[in-house]
């Protein structure tokens, strides 16, 4: 493995970040899209004031601009885990919700297009840890919590939660990859000596 | 004592005349001149109906002394109506401003309170140095899907009024328009115009917050607009300018991921470069037109050269007639 700032590293992390500005670009685009159908076709108003929802990464982050290149991208790894989890417990849901034939239906296709799109973010995120030396961390502990006997409009409402913070995150995501862009050949994503715990 | 009075548009107002008693002699004056004694009742003022003009100093003297018994000062206006109040970030991910005004004047002075909610955090709203009807909230958090909640409200001494917005962060988001748009010709190139500009400098980051533009250009002759959209970079170079023609460009920002494009930058004017007409002398040369182009206007091309070998009487005549020719020509373009 080449060491984290070598050149060749150096330009592969450019290459992973490039890319993984424009698919983070894309799955917002995408996450939009399906925010507006899935409210429509769930019988939501996104008026509606969703609080936290426990197992929904929020993207909202206070000091963002101080955070290193190593923060950055475990926090994106553990969201975007997370949101992969989520994901699929949503079409699944939506499956036992509308029947097998039906679950096809746009929804579920959109769905569908947005989870491959956050599983491929997750590989991205993967492959810069991989480069820096730090492997990234295990999935243990990574899927999604077990839903306690929610209601159909409860978990209405957890899949609302999970668009809206999904659309934020693939927006915090294209800045964080554009700040560890910024770092040129030979610069590290860790933390300063002065900064780590 | 002198003191304030505040009354509304249209109010009947009656002035005493300090402790003195109804029937007793006074005299009232408007800034220094006298009322007229229909308008008494009693030693009593009465001011029906009052209007804005009606603003201004009272006084009331006692009849025979002249001392002075009593002295208000009147200001006519209305309590204020409901403010319009706007919030936008021009330099995200700073934080954003708010700003507002009323409708219509009230005549008297207001006083505004302004409160930032964000969920259950209340923020501070840090006055501007230089506008008194605008404040400023840095963003603690970034990336929250809770909204902010602004409330402003009003105060005068007639009354109150509020308006409140809610939105959420990357609503708000607006550039100012970029800067310095400078456009010029191309050397030896009719078709094209080299236009550059400058991100906004009240735009902290352009590197980690890139700004994508929007550029609109049409010749100052015809009325629709053609645009551009460029994802990246601070330049552009038009390539299907009309040769001669003087064209206006605007410029236009946004953030590249969200929030609203800027307002239009300031219009800037460039004509592409045209060769220089060549002076005539005893035979003209007649300049080479290029393929049929609905895009530019040339001279029509004549059917006859002249011969080098020609009379000088009838080729100077020739000479000029054709010189007449490509001068008209050339006078046409530039209508």
């Amino acid at each position: 493995m080449a060491a984290a700032d070598s050149p060749s590293a150096a330009l592969r992390r450019c290459d992973l970040c490039s890319r993984g500005i424009r698919l983070a670009g894309k799955m917002r685009s995408d996450v939009v899209d399906l925010l507006d159908a899935y409210v429509e076709q769930q019988g939501l108003d996104t008026s509606v004031s969703v609080t936290a929802v426990e197992g929904v990464p929020t993207a909202a982050v206070e000091r963002w601009d101080e955070q290193s290149g190593i923060q950055r991208l475990l926090e994106n790894l553990a969201a975007y885990r997370a949101f992969r989890a989520l994901l699929a417990q949503m079409l699944e849901e939506q499956r036992e919700q509308l029947g097998e034939a039906h679950a096809d239906a746009a929804l579920g296709r959109a769905l569908a297009a947005v989870l491959l799109q956050v599983s491929a973010f997750v590989y991205h995120l993967e492959e810069l840890l991989q480069l820096e030396s730090r492997g990234p961390p295990s999935e243990e502990g990574t899927g999604a919590p077990p839903s306690p006997h929610l209601t159909l409009f409860e978990r209405k409402l957890r899949g609302l939660r999970v668009l809206q913070e999904l659309a934020q995150w693939a927006v915090r995501s294209a800045r964080d990859l554009r700040q560890l862009a910024k770092l040129g050949p030979g610069s590290s994503l860790a933390p300063s000596l002065a900064e780590s715990p | 004592d002198s003191h304030i009075q505040y009354e509304r548009v249209g109010a009947d107002v009656t002035m005493k005349c300090g402790s003195m008693d109804w029937d007793a002699a006074v005299t009232w004056t408007a800034n220094g001149t006298d009322i007229d004694e229909s308008h008494l009742n009693g030693s009593y003022l009465i001011l029906k109906n009052v209007n804005l003009t009606q603003s201004g100093q009272y006084s009331c003297y006692e009849g025979s002394s002249w001392h002075l018994k009593y002295q208000t000062y009147l200001r006519v206006g209305t309590p204020p109506k409901e403010p319009l109040l706007m919030c936008r970030s021009n330099n995200y991910p700073k934080g954003f401003y708010c700003s507002w005004h009323l409708p219509t004047p009230t005549s008297i002075p207001n006083s505004f309170n302004i409160s930032v909610i964000h969920g259950t955090k209340e923020m501070v709203c840090e006055k501007d140095v230089f506008l008194k009807n605008r404040c400023h909230i840095r963003y603690i958090q970034l990336f929250s899907t809770v909204k902010y909640k602004v409330t402003l409200t009003v105060t005068n001494a007639l009354g109150k009024n509020s308006t409140s917005l809610t939105f959420d962060e990357f609503t708000i988001v607006k550039p100012d328009p970029p800067e310095s748009v400078v456009a010029k010709p191309v050397p030896n190139n009719p078709r094209r115009l080299e236009v550059s500009w400058q991100n906004p400098s009240s735009w902290p980051d352009p590197e980690s917050f890139p700004l994508k533009f929007f550029l609109r250009y049409r010749p100052l002759i015809l009325d629709q607009w053609q645009h551009v959209e460029l994802s990246d970079g601070t330049s552009h170079t038009i390539t299907d300018a009309y040769a001669g023609k003087e064209y206006i460009i605007q410029v236009a920002a946004k953030d590249n991921d969200i929030g609203t494009w800027s307002d239009w930058s300031v219009a800037v004017h460039a004509t592409p470069w045209t060769e220089e007409p060549k002076h005539l002398t005893t035979e003209a040369q007649i300049t080479e037109t290029t393929s049929a182009s609905t895009s530019s206007f040339m001279p029509p091309p004549t059917t006859k050269i002249c011969d080098k070998g020609a009379v000088v009487g009838s080729g100077a005549v020739a000479a000029r007639w054709t010189a007449g020719l490509v001068l008209a020509a050339y006078g046409v373009l530039f209508i």
